[in-house]
């Protein structure tokens, strides 16, 4: 392969070239050329005006479906959704069948997928069967690639348990990932509690059971000395926490799914199920401190929350409606959208790209010559419209179909593959 | 009838929350004249005749079913009726399979509970058949805030200004929602009282004050609008005993006597006697429980009356 990208932005604060429009020359997995007017031969160029080109970006705590849920998204199809998104790297959650809880899981989720344009990062489970019990083989699983631990969407419930998986895990310098939800005070939710739920007469979700939850894990990684990621949150003063946790210096570290970004509960108003996420979109209170987490660094990654599911668990009564929607896809532009005036392209690098590289001890990636070619290109100013067909998912359990969004993916490159959209 | 010269702004009734006070006020003044018709010696009235309604009923329903279908054929409707328990639901069909297969058989109006809030919206928006709201889990239950209303305002005249109570299991209850909205938009001052674990705790948000004394709450209201305690509904215990339910929520002879001013006495049903409401109040001078059943016939006829000649 070889591939001439002619005229980006290179958005890479570790690279000398940052900020300046240059062409890159690709031959194969590294870039062998970078300077302005580079007369090479390549097999394809690239050339759009407004173009940016950055280190690949990573996208944590995916549902593949595959092993087990083939039909709502299998590991070909995640890979492309995930690639369309502009992601060269995705860390999937175990929660599959059977649940990713051992060496074997984890090799089958590496062999699988290796070499391939996509890097698929696996994240074991905390406890056998994903069921909140038993712990699991982890130090196996570190061994055959697993990147950090997580019962994914199942939030961890039992303190026990989450206080010994923070303390097993610093064998290896691990970082364990939970989703804080408090079953118990989230019982019966369909939404965010607030006079939305109310006036809708659905049982709401109240952002107690979030902090709560965020307190604890955040006691438990203090006592066990150890690192813990707290993946999509949605409460204001759980952010609020996690920036008061770090100034401490505690190893905590957070992230916002990107419909929590750009939508608050008044889009349930019409009982529309695909709006109906876990964390539930909340106050428009809560939606301001999630920008401004993202702003001054105490939200670390932004997340696409991405959740297939068939669409015969979406088109039904809202109670009986599953929680979750796809979203690598439609990721950027819509956080794009959403935090326009607010991050400037190069943090919104950081949260895509770099921070979760260093989050979870992934290979560094940087723009320069000699170095690895695992690259996103985007148009951050491309105004487009999300229609289904254009979706590589499996599923289209995704409320923005129809939607403009701001920003678009170009293309990804990395292992010496590329994608490049029509 | 004079309501002919005037229209309802939607073509469903889903819930309160859609209407306006002009409508609330064009059902009411129809449901006046349906009332008298029910009356007569001969009950029945042509108006929708050739018009089909299905009545499907998702969840257990007496009373609200009872009324819908005496309403439909007092106004000479073809009716069928569905219920769960006889229904293709429990084979796994989707709520939308199972309407589309009724509307294939020509229906142009559905009246439906259900025990999901949001069933009817869900159902609006995927179907053309007009769509009557007869409880849809606890969200509302639009045709009995209305039959409340209407029955208070037959003692108490114009509600604006007035004060309506609503005791009990708030957190379960369509009929309080349906309620809120119905009063607020007529004027009327809403107060909830009840135990703390019943009371969702954004409700102050609509509008509507909150007091756990019912004492205090029964000398500020004109009107005490007692709610039936849901317990079907309540899949963990959110007070410890009917007992002291009874002795701390419950509406008794002794309370009411303590008043200095008689108060209107009324409740959805159907009632746990000797729980939220004991006989002696229920059966009194003070309740209008009976004359709301009877009203409930006439708002129904009105609702599906105004919605069939919009079409």
């Amino acid at each position: 392969m070889k591939l001439l990208i002619r005229k980006a932005v290179v958005v890479d604060p570790h690279s000398p070239y940052h900020g300046k429009v240059s062409d890159l020359f690709i031959e194969n997995d590294t870039v062998t050329g970078i300077g302005s007017n580079l007369k090479l031969k390549a097999d394809k160029v690239v050339e759009a005006e407004g173009c940016h080109v950055s280190p690949g970006w990573v996208d944590i705590g995916v549902q593949a479906g595959d092993p087990g849920f083939e039909h709502r998204e299998d590991l070909r199809s995640a890979a492309l959704a995930a690639a369309a998104g502009g992601y060269t790297g995705i860390g999937v959650f175990p929660n599959t069948q059977p649940v990713i809880h051992g060496k074997a899981e984890v090799a089958y989720l590496v062999t699988q997928t290796k070499g391939g344009l996509v890097d698929l990062f696996p994240i074991g489970a905390i406890s056998t069967d994903g069921a909140g019990k038993q712990i699991t083989e982890m130090i196996d699983m570190h061994h055959a690639g697993a990147i950090a631990f997580s019962d994914g969407q199942s939030a961890l419930q039992n303190n026990g348990l989450m206080l010994r998986a923070l303390q097993y895990v610093r064998t290896f310098e691990g970082i364990v990932i939970n989703r804080p939800y408090d079953e118990a005070l989230g019982l019966e939710g369909q939404m965010h509690e607030g006079v939305v739920s109310t006036s809708l007469g659905l049982r709401g979700i109240p952002n107690l059971a979030e902090d709560l939850m965020t307190q604890r894990d955040i006691y438990l990684a203090d006592y066990a000395c150890s690192r813990i990621h707290l993946f999509g949150l949605s409460s204001g003063h759980s952010v609020d926490l996690v920036r008061k946790a770090k100034a401490r210096g505690l190893q905590v570290s957070c992230s916002v799914p990107v419909l929590n970004l750009a939508f608050d509960d008044r889009a349930l108003v019409e009982f529309d199920s695909h709006f109906k996420v876990m964390p539930p979109l909340r106050s428009p209170e809560d939606q301001e401190a999630l920008k401004a987490g993202l702003k001054d660094g105490a939200i670390d990654l932004i997340v696409s929350n991405h959740t297939p599911l068939e669409i015969e668990l979406k088109m039904l009564e809202f109670p009986y409606a599953d929680f979750g929607a796809i979203g690598m896809e439609t990721a950027y532009g819509l956080m794009n959208k959403a935090l326009e005036g607010i991050l400037t392209t190069e943090e919104l690098v950081r949260k895509l790209a770099i921070n979760p590289r260093k989050l979870f001890g992934l290979e560094p990636v940087s723009i320069r010559e000699g170095g690895k070619a695992n690259l996103t290109c985007f148009l951050p100013d491309h105004r487009w419209v999300v229609r289904r067909e254009h979706l590589k998912s499996k599923s289209a359990s995704n409320p923005l179909i129809g939607m403009e969004l701001k920003g678009k993916v170009l293309g990804v490159v990395n292992n010496g593959q590329a994608w490049w959209a029509d | 009838m004079a309501a002919m010269t005037q229209q309802l702004s939607t073509r469903h009734l889903l819930g309160i929350k859609d209407l306006t006070a002009e409508d609330i006020r064009l059902i009411f003044h129809t449901a006046d004249s349906f009332k008298e018709v029910i009356n007569r010696p001969i009950k029945k009235v042509p108006s929708l005749r050739d018009i089909t309604i299905a009545n499907l009923f998702f969840e257990d329903s007496t009373r609200t079913r009872i009324s819908f279908e005496l309403a439909e054929k007092r106004l000479s409707a073809d009716v069928i009726n569905f219920s769960a328990s006889s229904s293709s639901v429990k084979k796994g069909e989707t709520l939308l399979d199972t309407v589309n297969n009724i509307l294939s058989m020509k229906v142009d109006m559905i009246v439906m509970r259900h025990p999901a809030p949001g069933a009817c919206k869900f159902l609006a928006g995927h179907i053309g058949a007009n769509i009557v709201n007869a409880g849809d889990g606890t969200h509302e239950h639009p045709t009995q805030a209305l039959l409340d209303a209407f029955s208070m305002q037959e003692q108490i005249g114009d509600l604006k200004g007035k004060h309506v109570a609503i005791f009990g299991d708030i957190l379960h209850s369509r009929v309080a929602l349906s309620n809120i909205f119905c009063l607020q938009k007529l004027g009327a001052k809403v107060r909830v009282c009840g135990p703390p674990t019943l009371i969702p705790k954004y409700i102050d948000q609509l509008g509507v004050e909150v007091d756990y004394d019912v004492r205090k709450t029964l000398a500020w209201c004109d009107v005490a609008n007692v709610l039936r305690i849901q317990l079907e509904r309540q899949h963990i215990r959110y007070f410890p005993t009917l007992r002291e339910y009874a002795q701390y929520f419950g509406i008794n002879r002794p309370l009411l006597d303590s008043l200095d001013k008689k108060i209107v006495i009324m409740h959805p049903g159907p009632i746990n006697r000797g729980v939220e409401i004991t006989s002696d109040v229920a059966d009194s001078e003070h309740s209008i429980i009976l004359q709301q059943v009877e009203n409930g016939v006439a708002i129904r006829m009105a609702v599906l009356y105004l919605l069939a000649v919009r079409n």
